[in-house]
C-alpha cells in the first residue's frame, strides 16, 4: 500500500515509457479489448520490440485476418491491413514480394490459423517467407463470443459445445517443427519482459518466424487458459535446449501439460525473396546466353 | 485481287501429329501474309487415342470466326475424320491415304462416304512417308506438302517452320521431315491443281509493324508485360494454366517475381496484398477458381486495393467441362460475393483485344483502386489469330492516384471523400502516408465505422462509372452500319466472332441488320445499350450459356423485349444458328402478324 501513495513512481514510470518513444507506434485508437485481456501486453511488446530494433513505422506493415486478436493492426501506427477470416499469411506474403524492405508482421487468433487459415501456413513455412506470425492463442473464439476452437482442451465446455468439447486440440508447435519453420518459439502474455524479447528475437530473425503466444480469455475462459492456471503451467525452456537440435525441440513441444516457453527451434537458410532472386538471375542468364 | 478465304481442317488419333500439322500450316500461312484464325480441339486425356481436329481459317482481311463449312478435309485417321466429311462444302475436297495399312472394309475407307460432288484426293501420304523417312510417322508432314503443292503455296515458309519445329530434335529429323515434304509437295504441284479453291496473294498491309501469330492467353501474356506486371500468383487450372506457364519463363527474366500459390484463396490474396504494397500484380484462374477467389475480391473492392484477374471460362456448373468452352462465369464475375461488391469486367473478343484489356485492366485497377476482372473463354484462350501489335507500348505505367504532397502534421485520410470519388493513395513505406485498411465498413481514415456506410457505398459505386470513359479502350461498339435497323444483335466475349459473320451473311442476304459488341460488363454501359435498342426493331442476343447470362444483365439495363440465343454445346456457336434466327427476326419485323 506504501507505494500507492507515492504517485512519484508512477509519473517516473510513464515518463520512461514516453522517453522511450514506445508510445508513438501505439495509434490513438484504444484496444476494444476487455480489460484484463492477455492482448495488451502483446501490443506492448511489440511496440518495444520495434522500438528497441529501430525499425521506422512506416517501414512496418501488420496483416491480420479477423477475430479479437487480428484487430491488433488498428492500435499501431504503423501501416496495417486487416484482412479476411484465416487469409493473413498469403496476403503478408504477397506484400512482402512486392516490397522486401517492409517489416512484416502476419498477426491472428488460434482459430484464423489452426481452423480456417491451417492451409496456409505449411506453404508459408516451407516457402521461408520473412515475415513474422504471432499466434495469439486463447483456446476460444472470443470475437464471436465463446465458442470452441482447434486449441480448446478435451472436456471444454462452451455456446457450441455445452455437452462438452471431445474433438483432440492440435498441438501448433509441434505442427510448426514439423512444417521446416525456420524459428519457432512460444511466450506467454502473463509475462510481458519474456514476451517482448520474444517477439524482438522473432522479427529480427530473416525467414519465417512463428511465435505462438498463450494468452487468457478472461471474459469467456474461466476454467481452462486461466491467468492462475498458464502460470502454475508454464515453465521456461531448460537453460541447456539447443535451439538447432529439432528432435529435443519436438520433445518441448509435446509437453502440453507444463508448455515450456522461449526459442525452440531456429536455423539460417534462403528466404523465399532470395529464391525469387535467384529465379531472376537465371532466368537472365539464360536470356543472355540465348 | 483474289479475297482469300479458305478454310481447312486436319483429322486425326492422338499421336497422328494433328494438331502438330495444323500448327505447321497455320504459321506457315501467316509468315507467308495470310490472317489467320485457329482452334483445335483434343480429347482432355494426355494419352490415349482420342479424336484430333485443328481447323485453320486463312483470309486476306483478319476474320475472327470459324466457317461452318471447311474447304479441305485433311484424314490422318479415317475412322475419326469420316463423320466430318459433311463438314466439307459442295466442291471441297476431301485428302486421305489411297493405301491403308492393311485390306480394310468398303464402309471403313473415307473414299466410300464421300457426298457428290466433293473431290476425293487419295494420295500416297503413308508411302512417301515409308520412302522419305523410312517410317509412317511423317504422314501428316507428307500431307501437308500434298496440299502446299495442290495450292501452289511456295514452299519457303513451310521449310522454315518445319526447321523451327525439330530445331531441338537430332538435325537427321529435320532433314528426312523437309525431304518427305519436299516429295509430296512436288508430285502435289505436278500431279493436281485444286480447281475450285482459290489462293489470292496475301495483301502486306502490315509493312513495318510486327504481325505475330499468337492465342488469346499468349496475349494476355503480353499485354500483362507491356503494362508492366511486377508479381504474378497463380494456381494451374485449365485453360487458364498457360498464362502463368509463360510468365513463369517471361516475367523473372524482366526481373518479375511469380510465385505457384498453395490455392486460388492465397493467389488472389497475395495479388491484392502486392497491389496494396504498391505493385501492378495479376492472377489467372477459371470458373472454379473464381469461385473461390470471390470472397477476397469483395475485401478487394472495400479496402479499396488494385488487383487484376484474368478468368478464362470452361463448362460448368463446378469441375463441369474443363476442355469445353462456355461463357457461364458472366454472373459470378459480376455479381459474386457478398454485399454489394461493384468491381470492374471487361471481356475481350477476340486475340487483339485480350491484349488490349489485359494491359487496360491494370491501368484502371489502379486508377479506379478496384479489382478488375478480364473475363476470357477456352475457345478465345486457346484459338490462335494473327494480329497487329502497336510499336509503341500503348499502356500507363502508373496510373495511381497517390497522395501529391504529404504535408506535416496533417492527418492523412486513405479513404477521404472527394469529388471524384477517388481517395489519393499511399503505399506502405511511404512516410506520412501511414494507415490502415480493413474489409470492415470504414470510415474516412480506415477505422471501423457502421455509421459512414450510405456515402462510403456511393463512393465505392460512382467511382466506377468514370470507367466508362478510361481512355484508350473500346467498351462498347456498333458494327455493320448506324441508324435504324431491322434486326440488332448484341453480343460479348469470343461469340462476337460468329455474331459478327452471321450479321455479314444476314446482310448479303438483304437483310437490314447490324451488331454491337459490349466490353465492359461491369459496371455496363446502359446508355449506348438503350440506344441501340431504339435503333433496333429486334434484338437478338446469343451467348454460349443456358440461362442467359449477359442477357440477364441488359434486362436489367432495357424494358423493350428482346430474343435470346443460348447454347451450351462446348464449342463455339454456329454461325448458322445466328444467321437462322436473324432470318426469322427479319421476317417477323417484315411481317409483324406472322409471328
Amino acid at each position: 500500500m506504501g507505494n500507492l501513495r507515492q504517485p512519484v513512481y508512477l509519473e517516473e514510470k510513464l515518463e520512461q515509457v514516453r522517453e522511450s518513444g514506445r508510445l508513438n507506434i501505439r495509434s490513438k485508437s484504444l484496444p476494444t479489448w476487455c480489460p484484463g485481456c492477455g492482448y495488451f501486453s502483446i501490443v506492448d511488446g511489440v511496440t518495444m520490440a520495434i522500438n528497441h530494433l529501430q525499425i521506422h513505422q512506416k517501414d512496418v506493415t501488420v496483416v491480420s485476418g479477423i477475430g479479437c486478436a487480428s484487430r491488433f493492426p488498428f492500435f499501431l501506427d504503423t501501416y496495417g491491413f486487416h484482412t479476411l477470416h484465416g487469409r493473413t499469411l498469403p496476403v503478408a506474403t504477397g506484400i512482402k514480394v512486392a516490397n522486401d524492405a517492409l517489416t512484416v508482421l502476419a498477426i491472428g487468433g488460434d482459430g484464423d490459423a489452426f481452423a480456417i487459415g491451417g492451409a496456409h501456413i505449411p506453404h508459408a513455412a516451407r516457402r521461408n517467407v520473412d515475415i513474422t506470425y504471432l499466434v495469439f492463442d486463447n483456446g476460444i473464439y472470443g470475437l464471436t463470443k465463446g465458442q470452441t476452437s482447434p486449441t480448446s482442451v478435451l472436456g471444454f465446455t462452451t455456446s457450441t459445445s455445452p455437452y462438452e468439447n471431445q474433438d483432440r486440440p492440435l498441438n501448433p508447435l509441434l505442427m510448426m517443427l514439423s512444417y521446416d519453420t525456420s524459428w519457432i518459439g512460444q511466450s506467454y502474455a502473463g509475462d510481458p519482459r519474456h514476451l517482448s524479447d520474444m517477439i524482438t528475437q522473432a522479427i529480427a530473425h530473416r525467414g519465417f518466424s512463428y511465435l505462438h503466444i498463450l494468452s487468457p480469455c478472461v471474459t469467456f475462459d474461466k476454467t481452462s487458459k486461466t491467468y492462475s492456471n498458464l502460470k502454475a503451467q508454464v515453465q521456461l525452456l531448460p537453460d541447456d535446449h539447443d535451439s538447432s537440435d529439432k528432435i529435443a525441440a519436438i520433445k518441448h513441444a509435446m509437453d502440453v501439460d507444463n508448455p515450456p516457453i522461449g526459442l525452440f527451434y531456429k536455423e539460417n537458410r534462403p528466404t523465399l525473396s532470395d529464391n525469387l532472386d535467384l529465379i531472376v538471375d537465371k532466368a537472365r542468364g539464360r536470356n543472355a546466353r540465348a | 485481287m483474289t479475297d482469300t478465304d479458305i478454310q481447312l481442317m486436319f483429322c486425326g488419333s492422338a499421336g497422328d501429329g494433328t494438331i502438330a500439322v495444323g500448327d505447321i500450316f497455320k504459321r506457315a500461312m501467316a509468315k507467308a501474309g495470310y490472317k489467320v484464325i485457329a482452334f483445335d480441339i483434343y480429347p482432355p486425356e494426355i494419352r490415349g487415342f482420342g479424336k484430333c481436329i485443328s481447323r485453320v481459317r486463312v483470309t486476306s482481311r483478319q476474320a475472327y470466326s470459324l466457317k461452318q463449312q471447311s474447304d479441305v478435309l485433311v484424314s490422318l485417321n479415317d475412322s475419326y475424320a469420316i463423320p466430318h466429311v459433311t463438314e466439307i462444302r459442295d466442291f471441297g475436297s476431301v485428302i486421305y491415304d489411297q493405301a491403308p495399312i492393311a485390306p480394310m472394309a468398303e464402309g471403313e475407307h473415307i473414299s466410300g462416304h464421300l457426298l457428290p460432288g466433293q473431290l476425293p484426293y487419295g494420295l500416297r501420304i503413308r508411302e512417301i512417308s515409308d520412302q522419305t523417312t523410312g517410317g509412317s510417322k511423317s504422314k501428316n508432314i507428307v500431307a501437308l506438302g500434298y496440299l502446299a503443292g495442290l495450292y501452289g503455296i511456295k514452299g519457303d515458309p513451310f521449310h522454315q517452320i518445319i526447321q523451327e519445329k525439330f530445331q531441338h530434335k537430332d538435325p537427321s529429323i529435320s532433314e528426312t521431315n523437309l525431304r518427305a515434304f519436299d516429295t509430296s509437295y512436288d508430285e502435289g504441284a505436278s500431279t493436281f491443281r485444286l480447281d475450285f479453291i482459290e489462293l489470292g496473294t496475301p495483301e502486306r498491309q502490315d509493312v513495318g509493324n510486327k504481325v505475330q501469330m499468337m492465342t488469346g492467353n499468349a496475349a494476355v501474356v503480353r499485354g500483362c508485360l507491356d503494362a508492366g506486371l511486377n508479381n504474378f500468383f497463380g494456381y494451374p487450372i485449365t485453360p487458364a494454366t498457360s498464362i502463368m506457364e509463360s510468365l513463369a519463363t517471361e516475367l523473372p527474366r524482366r526481373g518479375g517475381r511469380i510465385v505457384q500459390t498453395e490455392d486460388e484463396i492465397s493467389a488472389i490474396a497475395a495479388t491484392i496484398g502486392a497491389g496494396y504494397a504498391g505493385t501492378r500484380a495479376a492472377t489467372a484462374t477459371s470458373g472454379p477458381g473464381l469461385a473461390l477467389m470471390i470472397e477476397m475480391l469483395g475485401l478487394g473492392v472495400m479496402a479499396e486495393v488494385p488487383s487484376v484477374i484474368f478468368c478464362s471460362q470452361r463448362g460448368g456448373p463446378s469441375t463441369g467441362m474443363p476442355t469445353k468452352t462456355e461463357q457461364s462465369d458472366l454472373h459470378l464475375a459480376v455479381y459474386g460475393g457478398a454485399g454489394d461488391a461493384q468491381r470492374i469486367v471487361l471481356a475481350p473478343t477476340n486475340v487483339e483485344g485480350a491484349y488490349k484489356c489485359a494491359g487496360k485492366a491494370f491501368e484502371m485497377a489502379e486508377k479506379y483502386q478496384t479489382p478488375v476482372i478480364v473475363l476470357l473463354d477456352l475457345y478465345l484462350s486457346n484459338r490462335y489469330e494473327t494480329v497487329v501489335l502497336p510499336r509503341q507500348n500503348p499502356f500507363e505505367a502508373d496510373s495511381s492516384k497517390y497522395r501529391s504532397h504529404l504535408e506535416r502534421g496533417v492527418a492523412y485520410n486513405r479513404f477521404a471523400l472527394t469529388e471524384d470519388n477517388i481517395s489519393p493513395r499511399t503505399i506502405p513505406g511511404e512516410e506520412g502516408g501511414i494507415h490502415t485498411i480493413t474489409g470492415l465498413e470504414h470510415n474516412e481514415m480506415g477505422r471501423p465505422n457502421d455509421q459512414i456506410h450510405s456515402k462510403m457505398s456511393e463512393k465505392r459505386h460512382n467511382k466506377l462509372l468514370q470507367a466508362f470513359d478510361h481512355p484508350g479502350i473500346t467498351i462498347h461498339k456498333r458494327f455493320g452500319g448506324e441508324g435504324k435497323v431491322d434486326v440488332g444483335i448484341l453480343g460479348w466475349g469470343s461469340t462476337f466472332g460468329e455474331i459478327f459473320e452471321a450479321m455479314l451473311m444476314a446482310q448479303a442476304e438483304g437483310i437490314n441488320c447490324s451488331a454491337m459488341k459490349v466490353v465492359m460488363l461491369s459496371p455496363l454501359p446502359s446508355q449506348p445499350i438503350k440506344e441501340f435498342f431504339s435503333d433496333c426493331g429486334e434484338i437478338l442476343i446469343p451467348e454460349l450459356n443456358y440461362e442467359g447470362q449477359f442477357a440477364n444483365l441488359v434486362a436489367s439495363a432495357v424494358s423493350q423485349p428482346f430474343t435470346r440465343l443460348n447454347r451450351v454445346p462446348g464449342v463455339p456457336m454456329q454461325v448458322e444458328d445466328i444467321l437462322n434466327q436473324i432470318r426469322h427476326l427479319a421476317d417477323r419485323v417484315k411481317s409483324p402478324t406472322a409471328a
